[in-house]
């Protein structure tokens, strides 16, 4: 028999908030976190813009491992821990950082002494973030560590979710972490013409369903959950925070990197998420949009949603997160379900920031510009992957009577 | 740790079709959609050889899988070519050191544009599912041998809950290149071993794989993962890798070293084990017919 899942912890690092209440406090004011690339020199590069975490401190240049173990650390204190064995499901970006590095090794360079050094380019497989957690906490079950692109936070979660409901595991800790903000991330996007080139005015570059957006913003952080059974948790007098009821995922098998052109693959991803639930098209309440403000995803997403909600579409409110933190990739997923389960928690659906002149191909309720109040039972929370991987969460608002 | 072998809680999986790939080949047979092979690194290739020879001995070669088969991949470390780093850094430097200003002008123009494409973990699970229209569930996972037990194990769930009727569990390592021969040597492995290899299983229940009339080639009996914590970030990680194939030395082929294993082994029953350097132990009981 299927356990129910509860949320009982989470943590965030993110460019709008280093911690929960910070990360919720600027989702309801609508603050962008873009601004000028610091990280590196960009002077030169088509994209100078990104979305930063700032004021967190890091060992080396791999900042992902430490925004991973700050938002674990966060989102275990705050559930305590859970009793039996706990796993760990990550979203991880990918290793590549310095060029400089790179020349060194390829001209013979030795292994630098100094551990932060060490965690450079050529010396941080991406799985270093799971087994640093695992080895933090105890946890004694095999991590798994997703590569969906930006899919990969929500399918962790996803993922998750099925080993404590089928009882495989007694808790996990599950989210995705990643920083691309540097010189070859930042580049490798420019040559794919995928970012944002309006430089001269960062907060208002993530522009999701506007027609005058040009592209996504890069941004960076993590997000963990604690996912435990929902008897256990409530047994250990934890705070269930909500609940997550189905998830789904799927292959576009369409282009490698423009989505299928009427949304089939998110659709499909959508549909598994509430059958997998079993509750249908009718009792979703909010939309968590992937959103990504690219030209080929924004319409197509829409698409998808109306297919799946058919007439209720342009009643059901759409956030893009995105429009605020930018794109976190690998993390994306998991920090917007965080602001997900916020807005469920909340009763509030927070702003699609930049919505000016909507895509007439954008016809939804994207909740422009300020956050709205809105009481929710279920809200999905998607993410579609480049290469055609889709997901979707659906999550519950807690309510202790049912 | 665990990683003793427990009993499937269900009729052992039947394995209907074995395919694997090594070393350059060519996937030009199985797509379907000859444009996208400009986008194709080596893991790509190897992914899509092994999917379709596998596919083809199960008896569903040249079907369309649609909604209801899933991947469950396991990924090998990203591959980067040292020529291509080579040209990046080339057009980088300034009296032979590198200049973020010229890199940011000109250096990141330098290597093909479709690099990005070639070398991303995700993509040899798009170019299976574009290939054999593959619609359904998948998990992706990264980069050792001991996350295709994850896959395993997720694929069968998806099996035994009726999630999918076929799945195809399979790893993929392009591993001779420069980034992941760099990575292995600083381990203190040797990186002469290393192969770039791709296997795929294609899995079904029993009852699924009778009712379409399938050869069994395969059943899997049991299969269990346990895992020892380590610390990454000591100043002196502790690592060990051991590798023990089911009296197969297939150390060198990472991610792919289960699945490459099965299409090898005789007739009878096997065990497979492994205990990989990321702290996953791993066994696995497999009957070839």
């Amino acid at each position: 028999m299927r356990r129910r899942v509860a949320i009982t912890g989470l943590g965030v690092v993110s460019p709008i908030g280093l911690t929960v209440d910070a990360f919720r406090e600027s989702l309801l004011a609508g603050a962008s976190g873009v601004g000028p690339i610091s990280l590196f020199d960009a002077t030169g590069l088509p994209t100078r813009i990104a979305a930063e975490v700032r004021g967190l401190p890091v060992r080396g240049r791999d900042r992902k491992i430490d925004f991973a173990l700050e938002a674990a650390r966060q989102a275990l204190d705050e559930a305590g821990r859970p009793r039996g064995a706990g796993g760990v499901s990550l979203g991880v970006g990918l290793e590549l950082f310095s060029l400089d590095d790179v020349a060194a090794a390829r001209a013979g360079g030795t292994l630098p002494a100094a551990l932060g050094e060490r965690l450079t380019f050529l010396q941080t497989p991406s799985d270093l973030c799971v087994h640093a957690i695992a080895h933090r906490y105890e946890l004694r079950t095999p991590p798994l560590v997703h590569v969906s692109a930006c899919a990969a936070g929500t399918d962790a979660i996803g993922a998750a979710f099925r080993l404590v409901a089928s009882g495989r595991r007694d808790w996990m800790l599950a989210g995705g972490t990643d920083s691309m903000i540097n010189p070859l991330g930042v580049a490798g996007f420019c040559r794919l013409g995928a970012t944002s080139t309006a430089n001269a005015r960062p907060a208002a570059a993530s522009r999701p369903f506007d027609r005058g957006r040009d592209g996504f913003v890069l941004g960076e952080g993590a997000g963990v959950l604690v996912l435990e059974p929902l008897d256990a948790a409530l047994a250990r007098g934890a705070r269930v925070r909500a609940e997550v009821v189905g998830y789904g995922n799927s292959f576009d098998a369409h282009g490698i990197s423009e989505p299928h052109p009427e949304g089939r693959g998110a659709w499909q991803a959508m549909a598994r998420a509430l059958q997998d639930a079993g509750v249908g098209p009718e009792a979703i309440d909010c939309v968590n949009a992937h959103g990504t403000a690219t030209p080929k995803n924004d319409p197509v997403e829409t698409a998808a949603l109306k297919r799946l909600l058919g007439a209720r579409a342009a009643e059901v409110p759409v956030c893009a997160t995105k429009s605020m933190i930018g794109h976190l990739i690998s993390a994306a997923g998991a920090v917007e379900a965080i602001a997900t389960v916020l807005g469920l928690e909340g009763g509030w659906v927070h702003p699609t920031l930049n919505l000016d002149d909507a895509d007439p191909a954008c016809d939804l309720d994207y909740v422009p510009h300020k956050a709205r109040a809105h009481r929710q039972r279920y809200a999905l929370s998607n993410s579609f992957g480049f290469g055609g991987q889709n997901a979707a969460l659906l999550l519950r608002a807690w309510d202790a009577r049912r | 740790m665990d990683a003793q072998p427990r009993p499937a809680d269900h009729d052992p999986l039947s394995v209907t079709g074995l395919g694997a790939a090594e070393g350059p080949c060519d996937p030009t047979p199985w797509l379907r959609q000859r444009k996208l092979r400009k986008f194709m690194g080596r893991q790509d290739d190897l992914a899509v050889v092994a999917a379709g020879r596998a596919l083809e001995s199960a008896g569903l070669g040249g079907a369309a899988l649609g909604e209801r088969a899933g991947l469950y991949l396991a990924v090998g470390f990203i591959p980067f070519e040292g020529d291509e780093i080579d040209a990046l850094h080339a057009a980088s430097a300034v009296d032979g050191h590198f200049s973020m200003r010229r890199f940011a002008t000109e250096g990141y123009l330098a290597p093909n544009p479709l690099l990005t494409f070639r070398c991303l973990p995700n993509m040899p699970a798009f170019h299976v599912s574009i290939n054999f229209d593959l619609q359904g569930p998948y998990l992706v996972t990264y980069p050792g041998a001991g996350q295709l037990y994850a896959a395993l194990e997720e694929a069968r769930v998806a099996l035994e809950t009726g999630a999918i009727d076929v799945a195809l569990v399979g790893g993929v390592a392009h591993q001779r290149n420069f980034l992941v021969e760099h990575h292995v040597r600083r381990l203190g492995r040797p990186s002469e071993t290393l192969e770039d290899a791709a296997g795929v299983l294609v899995l079904e229940t029993a009852a699924h794989a009778g009712a379409r009339g399938a050869v069994t080639r395969a059943r899997l009996l049991d299969c269990a993962a346990g895992y020892r914590p380590w610390d990454p970030l000591a100043e002196s990680p502790a690592r060990d890798d051991r590798f023990e194939e089911a009296g197969l030395d297939l150390a060198g082929f990472g991610a792919a070293s289960l699945p490459v294993a099965l299409g090898r082994l005789p007739a009878g029953r096997h065990r497979h084990r492994l205990a990989s350097g990321d702290g996953i132990e791993a066994a696995s009981t497999w009957e070839i017919a």
